[in-house]
This record gives C-alpha cells, structure tokens and sequence, in this order.
C-alpha cells in the first residue's frame, strides 16, 4: 500500500494547511486588537440638544473612520474605538452620577466632556479623582482649567478669544466706531463679552452702551432703541440661536444704522439662512470653517473631512462638529504617540503636543495654574454674503490670511 | 411623643441603610444614585410642608436650594469657612429671606400664590445673575484644592454625601415631628379651610410663614452640600424652574401631606428617571415613558402611591404616616 493513500489528497492538506494559517493570522490580530472605550455624555434633551448633538455627530465619524481603518495603531497593537454614552438633560444633576457610571460600570479609558464649561466643571470633579483624562469640547469658559487640574484638555479657543477676532476686524477696518455690547445674561456670553469690553478699550474704541438681556428674552425692542440712542456704529453679543436669530430679525427690521453686527453661536447655524436678507451682513466668530485651510499633519484634509461629514449625514459641518472630530483625532495622536492606553503616559503626549490638523492649531497649556487650557488654536471671523445667484452663504473675513472674501462693512 | 412613632424607628432604619450599604462595598457608583435620591428626597419632602400640609403651591421651591447652594459656597470656598458652619449658616439665612417673603406673599391664596411663587424665583434669579460677589451670570466655581481641607476629592465626595442623608433623615423626621404637632393640627385647617382655621384662632399669616420658612432651611444646607460636591454653580443651575415642578410630581406620585409619600415620590421619581436614562433600550425614550407613567399615577391614584395603600389597607395609616 502506498504511503500517501492511508493519507489525504495533498491537495485537501494544502488546503487545511492555508486555512489554518489564515485562522492562526486572524485570532492573532483579533488577539492585538483591543478595544478602547471613550466615555462621553450627550445632551441629547434641554437646551444644549442643537450643539451637543452636532459635536456628537464629530465624535460619530472619527469613531467610524477610525475603526474601519483597522481602529488606533499603538506599539504594534491595535486599538478598536468604542463608545459608552449618556443623556446629560443639558442639566449638571446628573453629570457625575453618569460620569461616575462609565469610569466605574463602562470602564472609560478615556473621556470627552459634556458640551458647556458648567458641566464639564461638574464632570472634572469626579474624571480627577480617578485620574481619568478628558478632552473638552464645547466648553469655552476659562475658570475650569485654572482650578489645578491634571487631566483636563481644552479643544476649543478660551471665551476672551471669541471677540477679539471681531475686535481685531474693525480695528483693521474703522478704528473710530463706536461699540454697543448687547448680550444674553448668560454664563457663556458674559464669559466672552467681559474680556471683550477690556479688549475694546484696550484697543481705542469708544464703548458706548453694554446691557445683558434676560436669556428667554424675545422682544429686543426696549434694548434696541438703546443701542440706537447711544449712537452705535457697531453691534457685538448675543449668545445662543433662539435669542440670537430673533436679535438679528429685529435688529433688520428695525433698519438700525449699524455697519456691522457680531453675534456669537447663533449664525454659526446652517438654520441662519432661513433669516433671510435679516442674516446677510451678520458676523460669528467661529472655532472652524472649512474655508481655512491648514495643512494637516496628520488626519484628514479639511476638504476630506468636508465631504466625509457631509456624505454622513447630509448636512454642513458646524464648529461643534469639526471641534467633536478633531478630540478624537488628537486623542488618537496622543494615543499613538504614547504606544499605549496608560493614562500617564498618554497624558504626557497631551501636554507636549503641537499639532495642526484639519482644525487648526492645538496646544495645550501646561503651568499649573491654567494647565489644559487650549492656546494654540485660533479663531476666525465668519460673515454671511450673498453667492451670484443670491443663495447667503458664510465666508471667512478674518484673519486676512485665512480669509474668503473681504469683509462687508457697512453692512448694508 | 415622636419618639413612640413606629415610622420614626423606620426612618432611622433607613437612613441607616442609605449610610451602610454603599460604605461597606465602597460602592462609589451607588453613592452617587442614593445621592440624587436623597436630594429628591429632601426637596419632596420639604414642599410637602406647603403643599401637602398647608395647602399652597409653592413653585419656586428651587429657590432655596439654589440660594443656599450660592450661601454656602460663598462662605465655605470664598471665604474659607469650614464647610458643615457655612452649609448651617446658609440654611438659617435662607430661612430668614423666606420668612421676610413669606410675610409679604403668603397674604396671596390659590393660583395668585402659585403665580407669586414663579415670579420670586425669576426676581432671585435676575438679582443673583447681576450680583458680583457671586461671580454674576457665569457662577462660582469650586477649585480642586478647596476639598483638601476633608481629605481631597475622593474623600470629601463621601463626607457630603453622609451629611445629605443626615438632611435627609432630619427633613422626614422634621415631617413627621411638624405633622404630629399643635403647629401641624394648625397647618392642616388652613389646608382644609383658611378662613374656618382663622375663625377657629388660627393665626394663619404666622403659621404660614412659619411653615415657608422652616420648609426653606433643610433645602438650603442641601443646596450647599450638593453644589459644593458639584464643583460649581450658576443661576441657570440653581434657580431652574423644571426642579421645582419635579418636586411637585415627586409629591403626586407619592402622595402629598404624607411624610411617607413625599420619601416615597421622591425615591421612586429620582431612581425610575435614573434608570430610564442609563438603560441601553429605554433611553431614547424616557421622557415618554416617565410622563406616560406619570400620567397613569394621576388618573387611578390622584392621592398617590400612599393614598392608594391607604385605601387598600387603612390599618396602614398606623405605621405609614
């Protein structure tokens, strides 16, 4: 009897042999590849719901890209993102219940804050004690990052910065206007318009009113005529989209003599454009746009990205997005940098990074006294024009280097 | 004698329960759900004391415990008071302000009062955002460092919470004590009929300031501690109008002028939207199913859960006051 009969056809053995070292390949690399999970609540309902859930859709698409590219590559492993998310309610009752839930219950390895700089304060409470680092998104108030933390890291530009692009503009355009500040009685805003106030002096302006309004409030008539006594040239303030958007239609259909107007959040919108001829004119001061166009070192190109999120989910990339993205992609930075999940090491890279990406500049501060405090990313000033076929569209108008059209001024 | 009362032994118990369960599996994860709960509590609980027991609809309720919260870490983080005197202080003077209020808006009845109610916690609120020694409209902030003085972060997160639940306890036996008094009988003819209470020598004006004020103190040192754990405070927080009417449906849920109904309500509100919020399946939808259970509570039980067991088994009333 041949030898090779009492066995299989050698074709069958070379078979079972490729399919064992195929299996052998795959438990290997599903061996390697861990998952990650990154921890995050959402205010899914309240008043934060518009902002949160765009940043929300910018955490969504890092998470998808990230994974089908084979997840985070560190130290010849391979990291698969996943998420542990929770409603917040836009209220800060609940945060360090649920923050407390995905370090203890989900074991977050890492965390992204809620949207808002009240809730993140109240989240830092507890991502501290547990050494947890949280990159924070959507909280532009400067107080929580000088309360001596360790693991905290600012993505978007602190409250003074958010003005001062607007400030800068007019220098550049009328240094003689006379300022009006009218804005929501509101953490947020006061946060940006107090230091704006100083700016503006600092700067040689003439301010001539300052008054907050009510943050339901709807009827900006009493205010309005203020402003227009006091002899404005230029408006600055706001705060969120309701009270913002019905600012701008009053202030368009009172025919204030105003050469220009900034308002914070609300024109950022894409829902801007259903002002009308009341939006055209109208400046926000903006974390991202996808005019500018940094060279990325790493991640996607700002017209990737562009397109990317679009495709998503059919809709135009707002800040909150772009800044909800760009958390991820410089986690995953740090990550790598680091070869590895260890919160110490990782934190290390957080602090020595210096980056650009699709989003801009990120660096962080590291003194002690405002450590994580975002200061290398800038901001823009964003103004709604009118395309040739009448369409309003935002286009950047500051800086000059970055712009993408010149600045309307006088508006009308 | 309160001390006879079979419920005061009952609120002790679980009071002790609160305390032991988490610190003996230093259960941090369920600290924090006894923690909301015991808030619930104590703010059901003390607008029992107007609503359940004197009869007015007091929707500014979040008044002070936002106010004391504000007190409070005024005193404990700006002005470096030890934490347990600046929470005390604040309650008494909170206290104070609802007194001097009471005396002017308690001369209101029905919806004009409930009404008077909105309008002083939208005053506060506006006060409170304009006020700088308060840090105005962005709040104060609790710098990591000030929770040194008890032992760092991790620790003083488990002081604040014993010190809610010893509110807590105090809130139910402060019912408890309030509804088996002269005082109590008082508040319960004005609740009935105020004009027949007066005529009776009710001196309503007084009781019912009395009662505003008193049901303002505990709320407030709760508002310090819980605001002092949260690590911040601003007006938008401490002053929201959704807390006050939360406290209200606590109240219908568990049935209003009963010491055990406002625990009950309470318990129940705080741990039914805690798990609908975290559940994987049911998230989306919690408000829905919150509301919609709700709704079922005020259609077959208008007195509550404790009014239904009431009329199931009303040799219950003996233990379950």
């Amino acid at each position: 009897m041949h030898f090779e009969n009492i066995f299989l056809p050698r074709w069958i053995v070379k078979q079972v042999t490729l399919l064992a070292f195929v299996l052998v390949l795959l438990a290997s690399v599903g061996f390697c590849q861990q998952p990650i999970t990154i921890g995050f609540t959402v205010s899914k309902t309240g008043a934060l719901n518009v902002d949160s859930l765009e940043q929300y859709r910018g955490f969504e698409l890092w998470r998808d890209q990230v994974n089908a590219a084979g997840g985070i590559k560190a130290s010849g492993k391979s990291y698969k993102v996943q998420f542990a998310s929770y409603d917040d309610e836009s209220n800060s009752k609940r945060v360090q219940q649920l923050y407390t839930r995905m370090i203890l219950e989900d074991k977050a390895d890492f965390l992204f804050s809620p949207y808002s700089s009240g809730l993140t304060a109240t989240a830092a409470v507890v991502t501290e004690q547990y050494g947890k680092i949280m990159l924070t998104t959507g909280a532009a108030e400067g107080k929580t990052y000088t309360l001596g933390n360790h693991y905290l890291f600012q993505m978007f530009a602190p409250a003074p910065e958010y003005l001062k692009v607007a400030l800068d503009a007019l220098k550049a355009k009328d240094p003689k206007a006379t300022v009006a500040f009218v804005y929501e009685d509101a953490a947020f805003s006061v946060a940006v318009v107090t230091p704006a106030k100083a700016y503006a002096q600092q700067q040689g302006f003439n301010v001539v009113f300052s008054e907050a309004y009510a943050p339901n409030t709807t009827d900006f008539s009493a205010i309005l005529d203020k402003v227009i006594a006091s002899k404005a040239t230029v408006m600055l303030g706001g705060g969120h989209y309701a009270d913002g958007s019905t600012l701008g239609r009053q202030l368009y259909a009172r025919k204030a003599a105003l050469k220009m107007i900034t308002l914070l959040v609300a024109p950022d919108s894409e829902k801007w454009v259903e002002l009308g001829d009341a939006g055209v004119g109208v400046c926000v001061p903006s974390q991202w746009e996808p005019q500018v166009t940094a060279k990325p070192q790493f991640g996607p190109t700002v017209a990737q990205f562009d397109k990317d999120y679009r495709a998503k989910f059919n809709a135009e990339p707002s800040y909150e997005s772009a800044g909800g993205y760009a958390a991820g992609l410089i986690l995953q930075h740090a990550i790598e940098k680091a070869g590895g999940i260890d919160a110490a090491k990782v934190a290390e890279a957080l602090n020595a990074t210096d980056a650009t990406t699709f989003y801009g500049r990120t660096q962080f501060a590291t003194a002690p006294n405002e450590h994580g405090l975002q200061v290398g990313h800038s901001m823009v000033l964003a103004q709604w024009h009118k395309d040739k076929s009448g369409k309003p569209v935002k286009q950047v108008v500051w800086p000059l280097a970055s712009k993408s059209a010149n600045l309307a001024y006088p508006i009308r | 004698m309160i001390l006879r009362r079979p419920f005061f032994w009952l609120v002790l118990l679980a009071s002790a329960l609160f305390v032991f369960i988490p610190l003996r599996s230093n259960n941090v994860l369920l600290r924090e759900d006894l923690i909301l709960v015991a808030v619930a509590i104590i703010l059901a609980s003390n607008l029992n004391l107007m609503i359940g027991y004197t009869g007015y609809v007091n929707f500014g309720n979040i008044i002070f415990f936002g106010l004391g919260g504000y007190v409070g870490l005024y005193l404990a983080t700006v002005r470096g008071w030890n934490l347990m005197l600046a929470a005390v202080v604040a309650g008494v003077a909170v206290s104070l302000f609802a007194l001097l209020f009471g005396l002017a808006i308690l001369r209101l009845r029905g919806a004009y009062f409930a009404l008077a109610t909105i309008g002083v916690l939208e005053a506060v609120q506006a006060f409170v955002s304009n006020f700088n020694p308060w840090g105005r409209a962005t709040g104060m902030y609790v710098s990591f460092s000030a929770y040194q003085p008890l032992g760092g972060a991790m620790r003083a997160l488990w002081i604040t919470y014993y010190l809610i639940i010893a509110v807590m306890a105090l809130s139910l036996i402060l019912s408890l004590a309030i509804k088996n008094s002269k005082f109590g009988l008082g508040l319960f003819a004005i609740r009935e009929d105020e004009d027949a209470a007066v005529v009776l020598g009710v001196n309503a004006t007084v009781y019912k300031a009395i009662i505003y004020s008193v049901s303002a103190f505990l709320p407030a040192i709760a508002g310090t501690l819980m605001f002092y754990k949260n690590g911040m405070i601003d007006p938008s927080i401490a002053f929201e109008l959704t807390l006050s009417i939360e406290a209200i449906v606590m109240l219908m849920l568990g049935g209003q002028g009963t010491v055990m109904g406002a625990a009950l309500g309470g318990g129940l509100y705080e741990t039914l939207r805690s798990y609908l919020l975290t559940s994987p399946k049911l998230s989306s939808f919690h408000l829905v199913i919150a509301g919609g259970l709700l709704l079922l509570v005020v259609l077959f039980a208008p007195g509550g859960l404790i009014g239904w067991l009431y009329r199931l088994a009303p040799r219950a009333r003996k233990v379950i006051e």
